[in-house]
């Protein structure tokens, strides 16, 4: 018989240490799975990691995958600290994509400086503008805003879609439903062979992290977060931080569209967000909202990806066992909120005897 | 936190709908244990596969392998590669569900870095990022199924005069059909589906004046929901067989549910739809696989594009089943014994199109050109492409 | 009176972590007697009674019902026994009737006739005198009728033994008297009481026997007759403790703050306050009683600016705030430490430390983008100092600290930010008399600066010995205001249930 008892004394490092015993724990189970499908789990993993670090170029893609979901991540993590639960990042990346795309197919012609510039700030104020739709009628009439951002995402996707088999289809393309490739003056430059995302995601890392703990707007972000109450008792305005903090997030991931399009795609399709917007929600969780470790959270997920991606052609596996490790992870670690609140406390035997004479 | 536990567990659905969706990740088959594997072989070490006893061989795929359509086509061709050249040490990789976009160009890299010499991309949105990665990676072999692209180094396009299964395929539909109406579900408005709905409509048309082909189109290569609804409004509007350019099955099913008839395309569905299913044009794609690695391997590779015929036997027409009479077989074979001999070109003139204009006058043959550009219906199509 | 003893309670431990809740606890009840446990917060009357009815398990230690050794799983297993616990919250289901609260999740009742029911109902609330109308629906009752249902609901289910957690807490003195009478109606009738409260007065006057708690060990067991509010507090706090507030003299008389024909209405449309009007000086106490919810809450969020007010004025220092956002009005001076029934709902962040949380006000006067901490540290470490504030660190999450400390906190902050007027409500619940003793000195200490200030309590004694004026407030009404030296804790009762002070003066005096 066990008693379950509400935790109080749990630091933040012992709740980490949980975090990182459920990832373990989701290893070991993913690896009966490997087994009953009939591979060595060790094997699969070490050649997973292969996948990721055994070549520059592997390693190179990791990177690229890493990108967008840090970015995307540190976008979430704005919202979720202020407990506005954005589950649109999908929709905000797919609409800077968007905005990104027009100067890129439309405008090609201006200097490349000049063109990403353009197409960096109109993806950023494309993507705000998405999110803050929601945060607007929520503040506005009180909507849901968990239901609200995830069918903005519904819409963002036929709406490039309509635009990839309508409007902007690529004439030479002979009526295939595609657009036509970026010309390179809209392209990224690339810096060690990655496109500079990676140094705007460092970079983004370091300001998002000075922004939430040393500047007066982070942390009143900090204080929404845990009661709004004490906010306007503090004399916040709250609703007006709360909209412009979500203005930011969606801007986060409006640039991850831009990212993409340009340093990745070099073309725009309605699967440019290719779900990161949805496992970026995981890797924020995973990573408690904090910047840096966001960038851990992310890692580790790209070179999942990325090695899910190489066992299905060096092992002959199914890549969706990555996927499965995705789930399982993050089973786990929703599981290990349960032991970091509470604890399970084994009974006396003892008292077992007494109690069943007693009654 | 309770309240956030809870949209979490809502958000890990939500992940897995889209994930699975959009088909996020490329997939391998599971069926063929013999073909990959790095673990039981050749370590690819880069410039050393081009040597005559080895090659490492990629093919990327629009599908699921399991489709038994498109992708299921090309598959059996990697297999017939495989099992025919078995001692030559090839192996082969295979992505699955690589939809056309920078994904290719991410797959075709991965492949490279797995040490793929000569890559087979088989859908036809894959075309300009196969000519990109062909630029980028010289010493690498690309073929790219159905495009009109080339290089004339390292990068052909391959396809096959499947209008001959089409023309043939028309006959059966022509001569079954009771409304004079056929349905044909249609994936892309690009001209390899225009033709095949072209030359499908000129075999109908030359056992059956009167009927009519019925075109709607569904913009996707591959979602069974969206093909199976638009075969059923075909069929509500008094279609009774009906044809399709899609990687599933789909059509055929609804075909069946509506006591209907329908042909296929890429492989025998006989087993998904039993009581509606006739026959279909199928690829045969493991001849022009191997005679291609056999270059290679020989070092007599030239970049040259391919349109092979049902005399190469790149194309034919699939068994057909009982429900086909053995009247309507005997035309069929009859047409098909002429396509054999030459005396039966289904490109040649007169081809008038849906105005009643004549777009290849008598005498002439369509040409390569004309095909791969082909933005018009024939007589006798009900359907509309967009400009 | 036969001295047959129901419950034995015999050196129980529990602890939770490091805390030691209660350590070899002993405890005896008889039949027919009502039983006080008295003690300070955190002295382990709670985790006692919690173990009594099943809600803990001991870690060692064990209690016999009528002589007999039993060990609770679950609260079913005491209910079984015949233990009832009535919580300080009610437990009760607000859309049902007390009928159907009475009998809900009662497994026979089902199939046993709704007039036999009714009528069983009715026996048992005759034979204690708990006067209510079983088919009035919960939501509709009063505080004291709700307490009235636990009990009846308690009964009903079995049982001999009651323990009340704190059950004057919410009731008015009048409604206290009638749930005494109820009380010694049970005992009466053999039942056994066990009352847990801190209210000495009370204790004096309901029980038979009480036990004193100190820091989880029994202190001991004494006869009413034998012995004195002045020895249980004795005993209580382990050293002699002077029980008397100071009044400081007033000696400064402007007025600051001048509320005419106050009117708020809430989401129901319903008048949360009701054209009241009021003034308080500079350097007065105003004390504000009432029943909970009676419209305190609205009144201080009125003042500080997060109430939307219907109509009225708001005049500080002459100048009407009424419209103004809560920065302006805490620019103006004007602070407001409200300790709603969580204490960390409203004045405090529960996850930060205390650096973190003096700045929540203070922030928005710094200049630039970045937040400046350091003279919030140097601020935390004083009030540390002065406040004998124990954490264990200025950044540890306010939220593990005691109620005690969390309160010194939040008014040490609201005092530092020199105010003119210092809104603070219900500032020592929760707290044992020493805590409670250190926030009055340091009110005091304000007034005595010449702040004003409005205090929202609930003990009538302190309220009394504590404050200049009193003002009562029953449904968003002021039923008066009266000089707490000319004033009765019966005549405040009587205000709070809507008399007004007229007629309660009249009758009083």
């Amino acid at each position: 018989m066990f008693r379950i008892i509400k935790r109080t004394d749990l630091t933040k490092k012992q709740s980490v240490i949980f975090r990182i015993i459920a990832i373990f724990g989701a290893l070991v189970a993913t690896s009966i799975f490997i087994m009953l499908i009939g591979f060595n789990p060790i094997d699969v993993y070490v050649s997973m990691l292969d996948g990721s670090f055994g070549s520059t170029y592997r390693f190179k893609e990791a990177i690229i995958q890493a990108i967008p979901l840090i970015i995307t991540s540190l976008g979430i993590s704005v919202a979720f600290r202020m407990k506005f639960w954005n589950i649109g990042a999908e929709g905000q990346i797919i609409m800077g994509a968007f905005a990104a795309s027009y100067f890129a197919l439309y405008h090609s012609n201006i200097p490349t400086g000049l063109l990403l510039l353009l197409m960096f700030v109109s993806a950023a104020i494309t993507g705000g503008i998405w999110a803050l739709i929601p945060a607007y009628f929520k503040a506005k009439f009180g909507t849901n805003e968990t239901l609200f951002t995830l069918m903005m995402n519904y819409i963002a996707q036929k709406f490039l879609m309509y635009l990839q088999y309508g409007p902007w289809k690529d004439p030479n393309a002979l009526g295939a439903g595609k657009i036509a490739l970026f010309s390179d003056n809209a392209s990224l430059p690339k810096v060690f062979g990655i496109h500079i995302g990676w140094i705007a995601a460092i970079v983004l890392v370091i300001l998002m992290h000075i922004f939430i703990n040393k500047t007066k707007r982070g942390y009143e972000i900090q204080v929404i977060g845990e009661s709004e109450n004490t906010a306007r008792y503090a004399g916040m305005n709250v609703k007006k931080i709360i909209l412009s903090s979500i203005l930011l997030s969606g801007a986060l991931c409006g640039m991850v569209g831009m990212f993409q399009v340009s340093g990745v795609n070099h073309t725009l399709s309605y699967q440019v967000a290719n779900g990161v917007g949805f496992t970026a929600i995981i890797t924020t969780w995973l990573a408690g909202l904090s910047a840096p470790v966001i960038v851990v959270a992310c890692f580790l997920f790209a070179v999942l990806q990325q090695g899910g991606t190489y066992i299905q052609t060096a092992f002959n596996i199914h890549s969706s066992v990555a996927q499965i490790l995705q789930g399982m992870i993050l089973f786990f670690v929703l599981g290990s909120e349960f032991f970091i609140q509470y604890k399970l406390v084994r009974n006396r035997s003892t008292e077992h005897k007494i109690g069943k004479e007693a009654a | 936190m309770k309240r956030l536990t809870a949209l979490m567990l809502t958000i890990v659905f939500v992940c897995m709908a889209v994930l699975s969706g959009c088909g996020l990740s490329a997939t391998d088959n599971s069926e063929n244990s013999s073909s990959t594997s790095t673990a039981s072989g050749t370590t690819a070490s880069g410039s050393s596969s081009t040597d005559a006893n080895g090659l490492k061989v990629g093919f990327i795929y629009i599908g699921s392998v399991g489709d038994v359509g498109y992708t299921y086509a090309h598959d059996q061709g990697r297999k017939y590669l495989e099992t025919t050249l078995k001692d030559k040490n090839i192996t082969t990789l295979a992505v699955e569900n690589v939809p056309e976009t920078a994904e290719v160009e991410k797959s075709i890299n991965n492949l490279i870095d797995q040490g793929c010499k000569a890559i087979f991309a088989t859908s036809f949105g894959y075309m300009d990022f196969v000519e990109k990665a062909a630029k980028d990676h010289p010493d690498v072999k690309f073929f790219h199924c159905s495009g009109n692209k080339s290089n004339g180094t390292n990068f052909v396009n391959y396809f096959g005069q499947i209008e001959e299964g089409r023309y043939l395929s028309g006959i059966v539909a022509g001569l079954k059909t009771k409304t004079n109406k056929i349905g044909y579900v249609a994936a892309m408005q690009i001209p390899e589906v225009i033709r095949g709905i072209d030359f499908f409509t000129l075999g109908v048309r030359s056992v059956n004046p009167d009927a009519v082909v019925n075109v709607k189109w569904t913009n996707t290569w591959y979602d069974p929901q969206v093909e199976k609804d638009a075969a059923t409004a075909l069929l509500n509007e008094g279609n009774d067989v009906i044809a399709q350019h899609q990687d599933s099955t789909a059509a055929q099913i609804a075909a069946q549910e509506k006591n209907a008839f329908a042909i296929g395309y890429n492989s025998d569905s006989s087993k998904a739809a039993p009581k509606a299913y006739l026959t279909a044009p199928v690829w045969n794609w493991g001849v022009y696989y191997v005679d291609q690695v056999q270059k290679i391997l020989d070092g007599t590779w030239k970049a040259e594009n391919y349109l092979g015929g049902m005399k190469d036997g790149v194309v034919d027409i699939g068994p057909m089943t009982d429900l086909v009479d053995a009247d309507i077989k005997a035309k069929v074979e009859e047409a098909k014994k002429k396509i054999l001999d030459g005396s039966l070109n289904v490109l040649a003139g007169p081809i008038k199109d849906q105005t009643g204009a004549v777009k290849i006058p008598e005498g002439k043959v369509m040409t390569v050109e004309e095909q791969q550009s082909c933005k018009w219906f024939v007589e006798g199509v009900n359907g509309k492409i967009n400009k | 009176m036969k001295n047959e003893v129901y419950i034995k309670i015999d050196n129980l431990t529990k602890t939770f972590g490091p805390v030691v809740a209660n350590n070899n606890v002993c405890l005896e009840v008889k039949k027919g007697e009502i039983h006080a446990l008295l003690g300070e917060n955190g002295s382990g009357k709670s985790t006692l009674m919690n173990m009594l009815s099943g809600i803990y398990t001991p870690d060692s230690g064990s209690i016999y019902i009528k002589g007999k050794q039993v060990t609770f799983k679950t609260p079913k297993d005491s209910m079984a026994m015949g233990i009832g616990m009535i919580h300080q919250h009610f437990k009760l289901v607000e859309v049902l009737s007390a009928k159907d609260n009475i009998i809900a999740g009662q497994k026979e009742s089902f199939f046993i006739g709704n007039k036999q029911l009714s009528q069983k109902i009715k026996n048992i609330s005759e034979k204690y005198g708990l006067a209510v109308d079983i088919n009035k629906k919960v939501y509709n009752m009063s505080v004291g009728e709700k307490q009235t249902v636990e009990i009846l609901k308690v009964i009903y289910r079995g049982a001999e033994i009651l323990i009340l957690d704190e059950p004057t807490a919410v009731l008015t003195p009048q409604e206290t008297e009638g749930l005494f009478n109820i009380l010694k109606k049970m005992k009466q009738s053999g039942c056994s009481v066990i009352i847990i409260t801190h209210k000495l007065n009370e204790v004096m006057e309901i029980s038979d026997r009480i036990t004193v708690l100190r820091k989880g060990e029994t202190v001991g067991t004494v006869n009413k007759e034998d012995t004195s509010a002045a020895e249980l507090t004795n005993l209580m706090v382990g050293k002699a403790v002077d029980l008397s507030i100071n009044r400081v003299e007033n000696n400064n008389n402007k007025t600051i703050l001048d509320i005419k024909n106050l009117t708020v209405v809430d989401e129901e449309n319903v008048k949360a306050l009701d054209a009241i009007s009021f003034s308080l000086s500079t350097g007065e106490i105003l004390g504000v009683a009432g029943v909970a919810g009676s419209g305190q809450k609205e009144l201080c969020e009125a003042i500080a600016g997060l109430y939307p007010i219907a109509s009225g004025s708001i005049e500080y220092k002459g100048e009407n705030i009424v419209g103004k956002n809560p920065r302006d009005i805490i620019k103006m001076g004007i602070s407001m430490s409200f300790i709603p029934e969580d204490r960390l709902g409203m004045g405090l962040v529960a996850s930060m430390g205390m650096v973190d949380n003096l700045i929540l006000k203070e922030y928005q006067n710094q200049k630039g983008v970045f937040i400046e901490k350091k003279t919030a540290r140097n601020l935390a470490e004083k009030l540390i100092n002065k406040l004998e504030i124990s954490t264990p660190g200025i950044n540890h999450p306010v939220r593990q600290l005691s109620g005690g400390n969390i309160q010194k906190v939040l008014l040490g902050r609201e005092i530092e930010s020199n105010p003119d007027l210092l809104i603070t409500a219900y500032p020592v619940r929760g707290l044992d008399i020493n805590a409670s003793y250190t926030i009055y000195d340091l009110l005091n200490e304000q007034k005595e600066k010449g702040v004003g200030i409005l205090y929202i309590g609930e003990d009538l004694d302190v309220l009394i010995e504590l404050c200049d004026k009193i003002m009562v407030v029953c449904n968003g009404r002021i039923t008066g205001i009266a000089e707490a030296s000319k004033i009765t804790k019966e005549q405040l009762g009587l205000m709070m249930a809507g008399e007004h002070m007229e007629k309660v003066m009249g009758v009083g005096m």
